[in-house]
């Protein structure tokens, strides 16, 4: 015994357990302790979707029920058929998938442009310019909403999607900046021999744009158009600003009108309908797209801002 | 006759040409915006009458910073939340990042299970999930409480037990916005080449002093990038008092546009002051290594 702790003492000597790079530790007891770490967290996160889960699925009966304890006495699948209804789910549905997609392709365009304009070429004030696309990304949206407020209003912008899909093509809209900024990371590291012997075959810088560069940065596409997608699908903040009539609203929004929806569709029917359940439910139907489309494309989110190279 | 511009000039054209979008973009949307919110801010807005100004001075300011019983109070909590989890966001990541980025057994589910609040982080949902009580239960939350931590800050940290325990009660919440900065550091880790620990355990370095001597200084330049990312990200998160407190001065009971563009502006400086600082002393402690051109 006194051997054991004397072997493990000498391998750990003045450095902490989880310090062990790459290194395959030899010591069983700090992996065990490592897992048991990762699990907690693993658990803290994953704690708040399995509680979505497990409470959509409850009676009002089985969710007051303290005898009831995560898993429900028999799955209760009314809760996802009035929050559908009560979110009017499907035309939510069309809204949310509208700014999204075109939102997300028009940053794909226009920020992939800027960024490698920003990369590559030269012309006067240039790092002055891209030190306002660091610039833009730190303004809060708080400080601009009124101005911008007043001017869609004026252009009659107020309950259409233009001030979400507009935006969105001239390089900025939700987080547009620092898609700018990727792209510039990006082309940064590509080779310039490509782009030289591509000029020498009498190739200009639009074709050399959009027949070279563009297909080699696949990686960086993909990462800006996910991450867009599920942004502008979790915005709340600007369509509670600038949509105002219900049926125009995005999913996150219907949500926030839930119970007098629900009031409107059943006739009065709220006041009973409405519970916890039923709220969770809902959410999970507001997160289900995303959701959906992480365990699709899980691997491109996580390996993608390595891919990047955004951090260099 | 017009002259023929050299290659550089045309390079430059289509530089230009490449960022005119986004040029036209930022003038619109955003220099356009910034500009007048400033102006705004100095005049009351009448919405009926086609949003004519009127000018008012500093008025707005002073009323900001001495009637308003709502605006100071939201503003130090919010700074106040932001310099405490800003710091606690940063050590987790890295933790978890170091913890991920050794061989395990599922390190692709760790990896994704982290990254899913990112994905499916929308403002509401996370607010009704924590309204119930989701924020206080479960994992971190409960280990912590299993050691009794709330009652022995309470005891030890005497003035500072409020932010602590404040802190702890949405512990999950706190560590549910750092995936970005997990996948930041993740790369960064990966991004430092292993000859240099091969070479520094040549010579008999422990881990620990790797860790001080390699590990750190070469993060330091994603260090930077990923504190001014969670600073923004705090100062403009979903749930953010002040992104409501703005909104309802602008657009709820007397539509003050004037006095919500002030309060925007007071906020912005205050980012944009303590973003300078964090930049401003970069470069005492950030460190690039190898040539840079």
């Amino acid at each position: 015994m006194a051997k054991v702790l004397e072997g493990l003492r000498s391998k750990t000597v003045g450095q902490p357990w989880f310090l062990i790079y790459r290194r395959k530790s030899e010591n069983l007891f700090f992996r065990l302790l490592m897992y048991l770490v990762l699990v907690n967290i693993a658990y803290t996160f994953l704690y708040p979707v399995l509680y979505m889960v497990s409470t959509s699925l409850m009676t009002i009966e089985d969710f007051v029920d303290p005898a009831v304890y995560y898993i429900p006495r028999a799955p209760y699948w009314e809760n996802y058929k009035l929050a559908f209804d009560g979110m009017k789910y499907d035309l939510a549905l069309k809204n949310s998938l509208i700014i999204a997609l075109v939102s997300a392709v028009g940053q794909l365009v226009s920020c992939s442009m800027a960024g490698y304009g920003f990369a590559r070429s030269k012309f006067p004030f240039r790092d002055l310019l891209f030190g306002m696309v660091i610039f833009t990304f730190i303004v809060p949206p708080q400080t601009i909403i009124v101005p911008l407020f007043i001017l869609y209003r004026q252009l009659g912008w107020i309950d259409t999607y233009n001030p979400f899909i507009v935006p969105s093509f001239f390089a900025h809209g939700l987080r547009g900046p620092l898609f700018v900024i990727i792209f510039r990371q990006f082309f940064m590291r590509q080779p310039w021999e490509l782009e030289d012997a591509a000029r020498v075959d009498g190739c200009g810088s639009m074709g050399i744009f959009f027949r070279i560069m563009l297909p080699l940065s696949k990686p960086a596409l993909l990462v800006t158009f996910l991450f867009s997608l599920v942004w502008h699908w979790n915005d709340f903040y600007e369509p509670m600003m600038y949509l105002m009539k219900p049926q125009n609203f995005t999913v996150p929004l219907r949500l926030s009108i839930l119970q007098s929806t629900l009031n409107e569709v059943t006739g009065g029917m709220a006041g009973e309908l409405f519970n916890e359940p039923l709220v969770m439910a809902a959410c999970f139907l507001v997160v289900l797209p995303p959701l959906i489309l992480y365990l699709f494309a899980q691997r491109h989110f996580v390996e993608s801002i390595e891919r990047t190279g955004l951090v260099d | 006759m017009r002259r023929r511009l050299t290659l550089n000039q045309q390079r430059a054209v289509q530089g230009i040409l490449f960022i005119f979008p986004w040029l036209l973009g930022f003038a619109v949307f955003i220099a356009k915006p910034f500009v007048d919110s400033f102006i705004i801010s100095f005049n009351t807005v009448d919405m009926m009458a086609g949003f004519s100004l009127k000018f008012v001075g500093w008025q707005n300011y002073v009323e900001a910073f001495t009637i308003d019983a709502n605006f100071v109070p939201t503003l130090l909590r919010t700074v106040r939340d932001m310099s405490v989890n800003v710091p606690v966001i940063l050590v987790f990541a890295l933790f978890t990042a170091f913890l991920t980025n050794q061989k395990l057994v599922g390190r692709a589910f760790f990896r994704g299970v982290f990254f899913l609040p990112v994905v499916i982080a929308s403002g509401l949902v996370v607010e009704q999930l924590f309204k119930q009580g989701a924020g206080t239960l479960g994992g971190a939350s409960d280990t912590l409480s299993a050691l009794n931590l709330p009652g022995l800050v309470t005891m030890y940290l005497g003035p500072f037990a409020d932010t602590v325990n404040s802190l702890l009660s949405r512990i999950n919440l706190v560590l549910w916005s750092s995936g970005i900065q997990i996948l930041l550091f993740l790369s960064g880790l990966q991004g430092i080449s292993s000859t240099q620990y091969e070479a520094a355990r040549c010579d008999g370095a422990t881990d620990w002093e790797m860790f001080w001597k390699i590990t750190l200084p070469n993060l330091t330049p994603i260090l930077l990038v990923t504190i001014i990312y969670s600073i923004v990200d705090s100062f403009t998160d979903k749930m953010n008092p002040m992104l409501n407190l703005i909104k309802n001065y602008a657009f709820t009971g007397q539509f003050r546009l004037g006095y919500a563009a002030a309060a925007g502006w007071v906020y912005f400086a205050i980012i944009f002051a303590i973003i300078m600082v964090v930049v401003g002393s970069s470069r005492w402690w950030v460190f690039y290594s190898g040539s840079r051109d």
